[in-house]
């Protein structure tokens, strides 16, 4: 099921530790909070804290996962830990400059972590969520 | 849905020890799927029962990040204010199958009075098969009281 980059059971590429993305930037868009919050079954108002995976997902780990250097198989990955830290609560209409850094690689009894830590800044160049994300890619069987 | 939130907690009332109230959530399939558009993970193994079970689960298998949003509502409604988490931290220790009722809560570790802030250990738990499992445990989050 692996796509071909990440096949093979070749291990994630160390010498991709220090490389950081070029930013995206991301809307905070009302509906799509509304729908965020409707799902995580957030009723109270404002930008639930943790929309600030939508942002991280698709102006930041999408593009590192599917980075060909770095050969992550992503059929075999699971989501081992997460963090976040908030400076301020998101606001609705706000655009965010998303930032990619990996932070790490490693390789541990055949399984691979990778952490990823995401910065997304506001219109000021304020960083206003910090964001790391540990995968884990699972040994083949 | 439809109960009017709990009153902020007064700082004062907070102690190391407090459990804070516990929050449920039934995770549907289609609670699933509407993460999966929302957050914009579409990873198949949270939407095609076949694809999941070519990787060794059952079916599909909600977010972590699904159940890392529930435990933050469960800390911003006891909070009373979406704005108040600054931090949380958690280990996905277990998967959650659609159908399954996850539990999140809390207990006061630190408080700090004059940052008006305080620490809490968290934890996201389910039943299965009569066993207790933790799809989170171990979890922090820090809150700034009003």
């Amino acid at each position: 099921m692996g796509r071909s980059a990440g096949g093979g059971g070749v291990p994630l590429n160390p010498a991709l530790e220090g490389k950081t993305y070029p930013p995206l930037r991301f809307l905070v868009d009302a509906e799509r909070v509304r729908r965020f919050a409707a799902a995580i079954g957030a009723d109270e108002g404002g930008v639930p804290p943790t929309f600030a995976t939508a942002p991280e997902i698709e102006a930041g780990l999408a593009r590192v996962v599917a980075d060909p250097e770095l050969g992550l198989d992503f059929a075999r990955v699971v989501h081992g830990e997460q963090a976040y830290e908030w400076r301020r609560p998101l606001r609705v209409g706000e655009t965010l400059e998303v930032r990619s850094t990996i932070e790490s690689v490693r390789t541990k009894g055949g399984h691979g972590f990778l952490t990823i830590r995401t910065e997304m800044l506001d219109g000021d160049g304020v960083t206003v969520v910090v964001a790391r994300s540990t995968l884990v890619e699972r040994a083949r069987d | 849905m439809g109960a009017s939130p709990p009153r902020p907690p007064r700082l004062e009332d907070v102690v190391p020890g407090l459990a804070i109230p516990e929050l449920a959530m039934v995770v549907t399939r289609e609670r699933v799927a509407a993460y999966a558009e929302a957050s914009g993970d579409r990873n198949p193994l949270h939407l095609d029962d076949a694809f999941a079970r070519s990787v060794g689960f059952p079916g599909v298998i909600a977010h972590g990040m699904l159940t890392m949003g529930h435990l933050a509502t469960c800390l911003t409604r006891f909070a009373g204010d979406p704005g108040a988490l600054r931090r949380l931290r958690v280990q996905f220790r277990a998967p959650v199958l659609v159908g399954e009722t996850i539990v999140a809560g809390g207990t006061v570790r630190e408080v700090d009075p004059a940052e008006r802030r305080i620490v809490l250990d968290v934890w996201v738990r389910l039943e299965r098969d009569g066993r207790v499992e933790h799809p989170i445990r171990r979890g922090e989050a820090e809150l700034r009281l009003p």
